[in-house]
């Protein structure tokens, strides 16, 4: 990778792995399909690159901090789950979208609040939580999905359409990223998350709240979850109780191959932006090339491990 | 000559269930001493300086910090009046660059509409700048610590905390890891720390690292004092024999 080396702070890129897979990608597609350069596909690929994007802005952020959260898939139903009891239950919908999110807020709380006051790895507290908020799901609904019963404006903004093909939820994904792409990279709140992740010890000899950057990751992660579980409700106007199913995993495998790190102290919210469009690409493309559903999965897999090797590569560079 | 005292701890008694780390240790610096605090593994020194800094409790004594009567509830406390410790794996954040290590925790803003943004240009600008007036050149303050040398780590925590106004620098084995050369590199940094006027207390357990920088060596042993000397007045080989005799005489 020696031209890797040409304007030495430049190409050292955490994102390489992501675009060099993105533009693959891209090109193969583009052959493979002649309907994949349209419009219409490119709008419905950012769509889906948005709703599992905005989850994984969330991940990227809680990664860093050297946490982990495995309880998005379940935040990402249960939030819309919410709104949709209350609209049916005629709340006024700003009250029922702002109930909603402070739900997700407090998923996010408690997973935090777990990890940090019990000691025990995110990992465990968010695959608990997870199975538990799963649960509830199916309990309260039976199983059944809930459909809204009521058009609402509250909703169109949030998955509607925008015009040309695009959706509200493509909007807000990129006015996310842009925000936590300053909250990472130019806030004091951004320099904490990565030194909470890189050296524990360190963070709190120089007195940065360990505890509560940590806690303040994880609600902003269920915030984000349940805010794009309900670009997806939105967008159908129902929630089935297994919406987000595996969600989680394509949320970490989007943060990882945009460059971020699964131990903590690295990573990049572009890398996160790319990494999720490219998952978004990848699904589409796939069915345009008319390979059978379950493909995706595995193709999914394959460029994970593709990316992550890249990334490794560049981290050394970076960072010894 | 009490008004020279920059910090003191008297008859210090510290337990840890059953085990009494410390058993009423007194210990001084002076202002623009530097003081080698030796002592085996497990004799007391980092309780000693824990308690210091607050981040331990004493269950006795009493501290005294130009002058006053000092309770540090946390490190917190004691780095906002001015005592700042290097710890040897603690220090800095290897994944980070330069200048937002030498920044961390307390990082120059600048208000842009009521939000206040990193600063930049400036913490990059000041962080390679100050470092090169302590005599410390490194290439690029966007350098990931990872990439400096052990000698150059120890330079940018020491730097940091200068730049950040400490009256007391407490390092914590600064040349264990070291190579000759690098050694040589943090010792000149100690000196250019005393002609500043800042007191420093160095934690070691080998006294050929401190012997050459320190103006007074303080001896502890299974959590009491077993020696307070000025360089003068003991050789190297003196200071090891009776740390040495200290351990033989408490382990039979």
């Amino acid at each position: 990778m020696g031209w890797l080396k040409l304007g030495k702070d430049r190409l050292r890129l955490k994102e390489l792995g992501a675009i060099i897979g993105t533009l693959i990608f891209f090109v193969l597609f583009s052959i493979i399909s002649d309907k994949f350069l349209t419009l219409g596909n490119l709008t419905s690929t950012f769509t889906m690159a948005a709703e599992l994007g905005i989850i994984t802005l969330g991940m990227t952020f809680v990664l860093i901090s050297g946490e982990i959260d495995l309880s998005v898939g379940s935040t990402f139903a249960v939030v819309p789950m919410v709104m949709a009891i209350m609209m049916n239950h005629n709340f006024p919908s700003v009250l029922a979208l702002v109930i909603a999110l402070l739900v997700g807020g407090g998923i996010g709380f408690l997973n935090g609040f777990i990890t940090i006051k019990t000691g025990i790895p995110s990992f465990i507290t968010t695959l608990g939580t997870m199975m538990f908020w799963r649960g509830i799901l199916l309990a309260v609904t039976g199983g059944f999905p809930i459909i809204l019963e009521k058009s609402s404006k509250t909703l169109h903004f949030l998955g509607g359409e925008l015009g040309a093909g695009f959706r509200y939820s493509g909007l807000w994904f990129v006015i996310l990223t842009i925000i936590f792409w300053i909250v990472l990279e130019r806030t004091s709140y951004g320099n904490w998350t990565f030194a909470i992740g890189g050296n524990v010890g360190a963070a709190r000899a120089l007195g940065i709240p360990v505890e509560k950057v940590k806690i303040t990751n994880f609600v902003l992660m269920g915030i984000l979850a349940g805010l794009a579980g309900l670009t997806t409700f939105g967008r159908f106007k129902i929630v089935d109780p297994t919406l987000g199913v595996g969600m989680e995993l394509e949320a970490i495998a989007a943060s990882v191959m945009g460059g971020t790190s699964l131990v903590g102290g690295y990573g990049s919210i572009l890398g996160a932006f790319i990494g999720a469009f490219m998952i978004g690409m990848v699904r589409s493309g796939l069915v345009l090339a008319g390979a059978p559903a379950y493909w995706y999965r595995a193709f999914i897999g394959v460029i994970l491990i593709i990316a992550s090797v890249i990334n490794a590569r560049t981290r050394k560079k970076v960072a010894g | 000559m009490n008004a020279e005292i920059l910090v003191e701890m008297k008859k210090i008694v510290k337990n840890f269930g059953k085990v009494q780390a410390l058993k009423g240790v007194d210990f001084h610096v002076k202002k623009g001493e530097v003081v080698g605090l030796l002592g085996d593994n497990g004799a007391g020194k980092s309780t000693l300086i824990k308690i210091l800094v607050g981040y331990h409790q004493p269950d006795e004594g009493e501290i005294y910090f130009e002058g006053k009567k000092v309770k540090f509830r946390s490190p917190w406390d004691s780095r906002s009046m001015g005592i700042e410790t290097v710890y040897q794996d603690l220090a800095l954040v290897n994944l980070m660059p330069i200048w937002r290590n030498f920044f961390l925790g307390r990082e120059l803003k600048k208000r842009i509409m009521g939000i206040n943004f990193l600063d930049v240009l400036n913490m990059k600008k000041i962080s390679i700048e100050y470092l090169k007036t302590i005599g410390i050149k490194l290439r690029s303050p966007n350098e990931t610590v990872a990439f400096l040398s052990g000698g150059e780590r120890q330079a940018v925590a020491i730097a940091r905390a200068l730049y950040f106004g400490a009256k007391l620098l407490i390092l914590d084995e600064p040349t264990a890891a070291l190579s000759v050369g690098e050694t040589r590199k943090v010792l000149e940094l100690i000196k250019e720390t005393k002609r500043r006027g800042i007191s420093v207390i160095f934690i070691t357990h080998n006294i050929y690292h401190v012997y050459e920088v320190a103006d007074r060596l303080v001896l502890l042993e299974k959590g009491k004092k077993i020696g307070d000397f000025q360089k003068q007045e003991v050789t190297p080989e003196k200071v090891m024999e009776i740390i040495a005799a200290a351990a033989g005489i408490g382990a039979s």
